[in-house]
């Protein structure tokens, strides 16, 4: 039986160094507030991180814990979870580590449809580095590596998980505790790969990246949320929606249109198509969506390999040796 | 874990930790409440208000002074008993009372 925990029993011991005020803090907060609620015990979940500030979250979990090389957390992990499938694995990553020099990994462990959660803590600025463009970062940005403009375009992280396959697509933020923990518990359910990309504000090298989404007074304009099976409504007052002209959406006044017009979620659709579209609705032009993209069913990695090694061993005792030769296998001789 | 409002915020609630708080979790009635108190349940623990009091009234629950001790309570019981809150607050510093 699980025991009954509280987020208590999942803060470590260690002093979390992070910047004060930085959205990392509530990531932590909320990801030790759910786990009670996934039914594991401890001992049977772990986190594993690259490199960044966000893959410091491993030292802060009273769970286990890898920190390990520099974009490769999704290689370490998915070698994790295959070899012991009971465990609730969970990688943290950034826009640095996942999308720059973890790119190539990230991509593959979602092909595979690893049973993961990753988080992706995307603030759209090298933090550990002290203030360098990412692979998020917006075209023009000035940043120390930047100084008169990032001439790189930016990469979108859904659109990444989307075209990998990932079978569970999500995007949430920092400031919003409740939607983040909705997001978590949503991702930890799902059977397969869990991209989550949470939108973090870098209070130091990137304030306010994300604020016209975050804050209070915008938030509801220039937001949807994603719900499945439900029409896309928006707006302070409700009073905004989605509607779909041809393969582009559209934002309409509900006082001119009627809600049945609207584009209804639907985030079991086995292509990602409107997932896709949905990806491409950006900020100011239209509300960002939050919410799960996609989530859809296909059989897992490790039970794939598990199946394959079960079904080899019954039909025949492995011979290592004989694996050695076969095919197109020959021997070099000495020339006497 | 959390962060805690003690007694040099009473009657000075110049509100520099609501605006540095990334989850608006620091509360109060205007016009009413003699000093700030921050959501236990909504705290994330980032410090962010920690610096921004200019009168140092803001402790994390590890560092509180033992004589602040009783703010502990008080912050959390706010958020269920408002009256019973301000009353103990009332208590420990009585309005018009000084320094
Ligand atoms: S540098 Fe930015 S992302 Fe890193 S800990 Fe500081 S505020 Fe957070
Ligand atoms: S520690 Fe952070 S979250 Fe908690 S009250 Fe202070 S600013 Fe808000
Ligand atoms: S900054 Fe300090 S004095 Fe000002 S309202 Fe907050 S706790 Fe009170």
């Amino acid at each position: 039986m699980t025991p009954t925990y509280t987020r208590k029993d999942f803060t470590s011991d260690q002093d979390v160094r992070w910047c004060p005020g930085c959205g990392d803090y509530s990531i932590l907060a909320q990801i030790q507030r759910v786990l009670p609620d996934i039914g594991k015990p401890r001992h049977e979940i772990a986190f594993v991180s690259g490199i960044g500030c966000s893959s410091r979250l491993p030292y802060y979990m009273n769970t286990y814990g890898f920190h390990t090389i520099h974009g490769r957390a999704p290689a370490i992990a998915t070698g994790l979870k295959s070899v012991n499938p009971n465990l609730s694995v969970w990688v943290v990553t950034g826009d640095g580590d996942g999308l720059s020099i973890g790119g190539n990994h990230l991509l593959h462990v979602m092909r595979r449809n690893v049973d993961l959660n990753i988080i992706l803590f995307n603030n759209q600025i090298y933090g550990l580095t002290k203030g360098q463009y990412s692979p998020t970062s917006e075209f023009g940005k000035q940043t120390k590596s930047s100084p008169v403009g990032n001439i790189d375009h930016p990469i979108r992280p859904i659109g990444v998980a989307l075209a990998a396959e990932a079978s569970f697509v999500a995007r949430t933020m920092d400031r919003d505790t409740k939607h983040l923990q909705q997001t978590l518990l949503a991702a930890a359910a799902h059977k397969g790969t869990s991209f989550v990309e949470v939108y973090q504000n870098c209070n130091i090298f990137n304030d306010g990246a994300f604020f016209p989404l975050t804050e209070k007074a915008t938030k509801a304009d220039n937001t949807v949320v994603l719900e499945h099976g439900k029409p896309l409504i928006f707006g302070k007052e409700r009073e905004k929606g989605i509607r779909l002209n041809g393969l582009t959406p559209e934002v309409v006044k509900l006082s001119e249109v009627d809600e049945s017009e609207l584009l209804v979620h639907d985030a079991e659709r086995a292509d990602p198509v409107l997932a896709m579209l949905l990806d491409r609705m950006t900020h100011p032009q239209f509300p960002v969506p939050l919410g799960v993209f996609r989530r859809v069913e296909r059989p897992c990695y490790e039970q794939l390999m598990q199946g394959q090694v079960d079904r080899e061993r019954k039909r025949k005792t492995p011979d290592l040796a004989q694996v050695f030769r076969r095919g197109n296998t020959w021997e070099v001789t000495k020339r006497s | 874990m959390t962060y805690i409002i003690a007694d040099p915020c009473i009657d000075v609630m110049d509100t520099a930790c609501v605006e540095v708080c990334p989850v608006d979790c620091i509360h109060y009635e205007e016009g009413v409440d003699r000093k700030l108190y921050i959501d236990p349940d909504e705290c994330i623990d980032c410090g962010a208000c920690e610096p921004a009091c200019p009168v140092t009234a803001i402790f994390a629950e590890e560092d509180i002074p033992e004589d602040q001790m009783p703010y502990l309570e008080i912050d959390a019981e706010w958020f269920s008993d408002k009256d019973a809150a301000r009353k103990k607050v009332d208590d420990l510093k009585p309005p018009g009372e000084k320094g």
